[in-house]
């Protein structure tokens, strides 16, 4: 009865070929249909996108193989962020100061990989008591809202509430017919579908892989079969940090700046996208993503900014009201005890 | 399907995938009657099991309660039409006492919403209560019925469980395994609990690879091997059953001094 | 008493009401990150109808309980049919879509908000909270509340014993809405203005916490959870964000060597008098028959 969302997906997953298609199909649409000043909403809908889409990748794989709704995530985006300007900039810690851009980031995304391990130590590892209620999967759950406190109140110790400028230097600028599109942004998106696919690769073609799939069909299974589970799980909290620390660089290099609260709104939105395209599906991650970040600054032109949350939460809504597997998520709405 | 048929099972198959639960199984358990189902590991008992108490629905076939078909009700309302069951693996709720696990099964015969809201915790001689404590008491289980359940010994747990499957007032009362893991005493004793229990009107089916007390409850039994049932008709007539010898041969030779055939 | 006392006696009320309102779906094993929006429907019905409407808060409370029962029952259909993190996720996303729609809605203030004329005093909200406490002690000490703790305990198990599981969690789903309506439109008629900004995620994150790290066995859980941690940081007298990182770094500590909650069945059978009394007797009287 169980079924894994990368099993039944796979062969769409690991396409990287067919997710840059999607990609260019929907803004040749949008340049077709609305010309030039659509085709820009949706090519900075598509960026959006692809960030909430490398966010919710990492939600759906710490659900899908953990069951495990990771509320560090979005606190692992921020910390990239923060991290890499405080390594930039000459005010924090002075040995550190002057940082160029690109090892900054680095330096931040390697900070949520760690954070990330942090988290698993106290999550997983540690945690061996279970007391059989049905509300026993909270238990991770609660301790990632503890880490999520934790780390956003260090930064804001750390490194302040204010909102910092991040600035880079990357002005090569890409022309499709009329369209200038910033080199950040095609950067960003070909990043994020480099590592979306790779992480398909691994998923399917490597040892860790097919022991994280395992895992998430049956942990009980899993074990028998031979999976050393303690040995896979911090995979999946290395593979987390990674994803949502990269979105997190993404995200500084293109806006150009960095917030202690940065986290909240991609979080919740890449939270939407793992609703919408169904929970512990990896190709619904990546659609729910594009189609959150595309619906969200469509909706900001038509119908102004405030309408976004009620635009995007009323469509995740009807999806749960309608279809609680989502667009793509498989029968299974979730693992209780049977 | 006269009166005198407590479940009547006809042509029931369930697939999971490609593996066959039960195929094709038919057979009668006469009211008032204490019939033992065994065969090897696999065999498709518990399945049946869980076909006849609604767990899994049927792919076809008809299940009779008194004759009522009840294959397409709900898993409560078969209970409310008088099925009980215990469990192989101890299904006792964790965090309820032993008195409440037992008052859980009386939860069918609670009418209205007055019983469903009155503070029965805060009531301690109410008459749920007493009901659970004096059927606790009939069934020689003597520990205090406010301690918490994991705290209680594998056998106790295994006869509260009984218990409380009889606490819905049950017509058929269906035990899977109730004397694994129970002593010499503690089986003899479950094994004299259960004729009681019979006596009152009860019809048994029982699962159990304990044959010395398969003989000793049950005067008929069914035998199913691979899904199929391979033998119905009196216990002591199982040994000499061709098609139930080869069904256990190469694991131990069926003995009739009791020892269980399956390990 | 002074202004600060009774701020924090007023929140410490509505926290409790509103904890209460997550505890009793989380006691027969659905947990509700959506409790923000409950609250909110709470608290603007009665902002509405005591500003709009002029009804008093006699009827404007009820009513407020009302409106977000109702939209309790209602969603608890389709969140019902989703378990475990999916259902975490469906509430959550039913909250933000509440505070979404609260906050885009001109007829409701939209991102102003709205002024709430009838007040609400202290003692009221007093009275409330006890009440909600005692009548959630209730609710456990009855049958309808061992069906709620057995569903949370074996829901497989529970429906063989002939529970009725569906019923009896869409009911726990649509009295835990009510109840933290009820916290919403006290919250809404003591400090006299509400804000969609107010009931964010972060409101149903804090309070999911009380009820978890309290315990969802028995009704202390919340009771003991939210003490704790409303008046924590008042008695902390560590600074502004270090107090945060205290209270993170507690609750994984909590969830590490505890992770039932403070309060659990075993913890009340321990200090419960009553029970050393009645523990020696029942024995002695089963030997002595």
């Amino acid at each position: 009865m169980t079924s894994s969302a990368f099993a039944r997906y796979r062969p769409l997953v690991q396409s990287p070929a067919f997710i840059t298609m999607i990609i260019a199909a929907v803004v040749a649409a949008g340049i077709a249909v609305g010309g030039q000043v659509i085709a820009r909403q949706v090519a900075s809908g598509v960026l959006l996108g692809s960030i909430y889409m490398t966010v919710a990748v990492a939600f759906t794989l710490t659900i899908g193989v953990l069951n495990f709704l990771n509320f560090t995530i979005p606190t692992l985006f921020m910390l990239t962020g923060m991290v890499a300007w405080g390594l930039m900039s000459n005010g924090f810690v002075k040995f550190a100061g002057g940082w160029s851009w690109l090892a900054a980031l680095a330096a931040g995304v390697a900070v949520a990989v760690i954070a990330s391990l942090i988290v698993e130590r106290f999550t997983f590892r540690y945690l061996k008591i279970k007391h059989g209620d049905a509300t026993e999967h909270a238990i991770p759950l609660v301790s990632s809202l503890g880490f999520l406190l934790i780390f956003e109140h260090l930064v804001l110790i750390f490194l302040g509430s204010e909102s910092q400028r991040f600035a880079v230097p990357f002005k090569a600028d890409a022309h499709i017919g009329s369209l200038v599109i910033g080199g950040a942004q095609l950067a960003s998106c070909g990043l994020a579908v480099v590592v979306v696919a790779a992480l398909s690769y691994v998923l399917k073609n490597t040892r860790t892989g097919r022991a994280l799939r395992t895992i998430a069909e049956n942990p009980d299974t899993a074990t028998l079969l031979g999976v050393e589970v303690n040995k896979v799980v911090p995979v999946v909290f290395i593979l987390t940090g990674l994803l949502a620390g990269v979105a997190g660089a993404l995200f500084t290099v293109n806006y150009g700046s960095v917030s202690p609260f940065m986290g909240e709104n991609v979080g919740a939105k890449a939270i939407a996208a793992t609703v919408l395209g169904g929970v512990g599906s990896i190709w619904g991650a990546i659609a729910g993503g594009l189609i959150i970040g595309l619906i969200e600054t469509l909706s900001i032109y038509f119908l102004g900014g405030d309408s976004v949350q009620m635009v995007v939460w009323g469509l995740v809504l009807v999806i749960i009201i309608v279809r609680p597997r989502g667009l793509f998520g498989t029968i299974a709405t979730g693992k209780g005890k049977m | 399907m006269a009166d005198n048929t407590a479940l009547s099972i006809s042509a029931v198959t369930k697939r999971f995938g490609g593996v066959i639960a039960t195929d094709n199984v038919s057979f009668d358990v006469p009211a008032g009657s204490r019939m033992a189902l065994i065969g090897p590991n696999g065999a498709g008992k518990t399945s049946l099991f869980n076909l006849i108490s609604g767990v899994y629905s049927v792919d076809s076939g008809v299940i009779l309660l008194e004759g009522k078909p009840i294959q397409n009700m709900p898993p409560r309302r078969r209970v409310s039409a008088g099925l009980a069951r215990s469990f192989q693996n101890i299904r006792l709720m964790p965090h309820l006492s032993v008195v409440e696990n037992v008052m859980l099964g009386q939860h069918v015969r609670v009418k209205g919403a007055r019983a469903a809201l009155a503070p029965l915790a805060w009531q301690r001689g109410n008459k749920w209560r007493r009901l659970a404590e004096s059927s606790l008491r009939c069934a020689g289980i003597d520990v205090d019925p406010d301690a918490d359940v994991s705290t209680l010994s594998y056998g106790i747990r295994k006869r509260i469980e009984v218990v409380r499957a009889l606490m819905s007032q049950p017509r058929l009362l269906m035990l899977d395994e109730p004397a694994a893991g129970l002593n010499t005493r503690e089986t003899a004793e479950l094994s004299s609990f259960l004729k009681t229990v019979a006596r009152d009107g009860v019809t048994l089916l029982v699962v159990e690879h304990d044959m010395s007390f398969v003989h000793d409850l049950c005067e008929r039994t069914v035998v199913l091997n691979f899904g199929q049932l391979i033998y119905q008709g009196p216990t002591a007539g199982v040994h000499d059953d061709e098609e139930v010898r080869a069904a256990y041969l190469g694991r131990r030779r069926v003995n009739t001094e009791g020892a269980s055939p399956v390990a | 008493m002074s202004g600060y006392v009774s701020g924090i006696v007023a929140i410490l009320c509505i926290n409790l009401i509103f904890a209460y309102g997550l505890f009793v779906p989380a006691a027969a094993g659905q947990i509700n990150l959506g409790g923000a929006g409950f609250q909110a429907i709470g608290a603007y019905s009665a902002a509405w109808l005591s500003s709009v409407a002029l009804l008093p808060t006699w009827a404007t409370i009820p009513a407020a309980m009302l409106v977000a029962g109702l939209v309790g029952f209602l969603i608890s259909f389709p969140v019902l049919r989703t378990r475990g993190v999916y259902m975490v996720l469906a509430t959550f996303a039913f909250g933000e879509v509440v505070a979404g729609f609260l906050l885009r809605t001109q007829f409701f203030g939209g991102a102003i908000g709205m002024v709430v004329p009838a007040h609400v005093e202290l003692p009221v909200l007093v009275a409330c909270a006890v009440t909600v406490t005692l009548l959630s002690f209730y609710l456990m000490a009855t049958r309808f509340g061992l069906a709620m703790r057995s569903i949370n305990d074996d829901e497989a198990a529970a429906v063989l014993m002939g529970v009725n599981v569906r019923a009896v969690q869409v009911a726990a789903f649509t009295i835990g809405g009510a109840v933290a309506g009820l916290s919403g439109a006290l919250y809404a008629h003591n400090f006299s203005f509400v804000e969609a900004q107010y009931f964010n995620s972060f409101l149903s994150i804090y309070v999911l916490l009380f009820v978890l790290i309290g315990g969802v066995q028995t009704a202390w859980g919340p009771l003991v959870g939210t003490l704790f941690f409303t008046l924590l940081p008042e008695l902390m007298r560590v600074g502004g964000s270090w107090r945060y990182v205290v209270f993170g770094a507690a609750i994984v500590i909590m969830m590490t060597i505890r992770p039932q909650g403070m309060v659990t069945r075993a913890v009340i059978d321990a200090l419960s008098p009553r029970r050393w009394t009645s523990k020696r007797f029942a024995t002695g009287a089963v030997h002595g028959g």
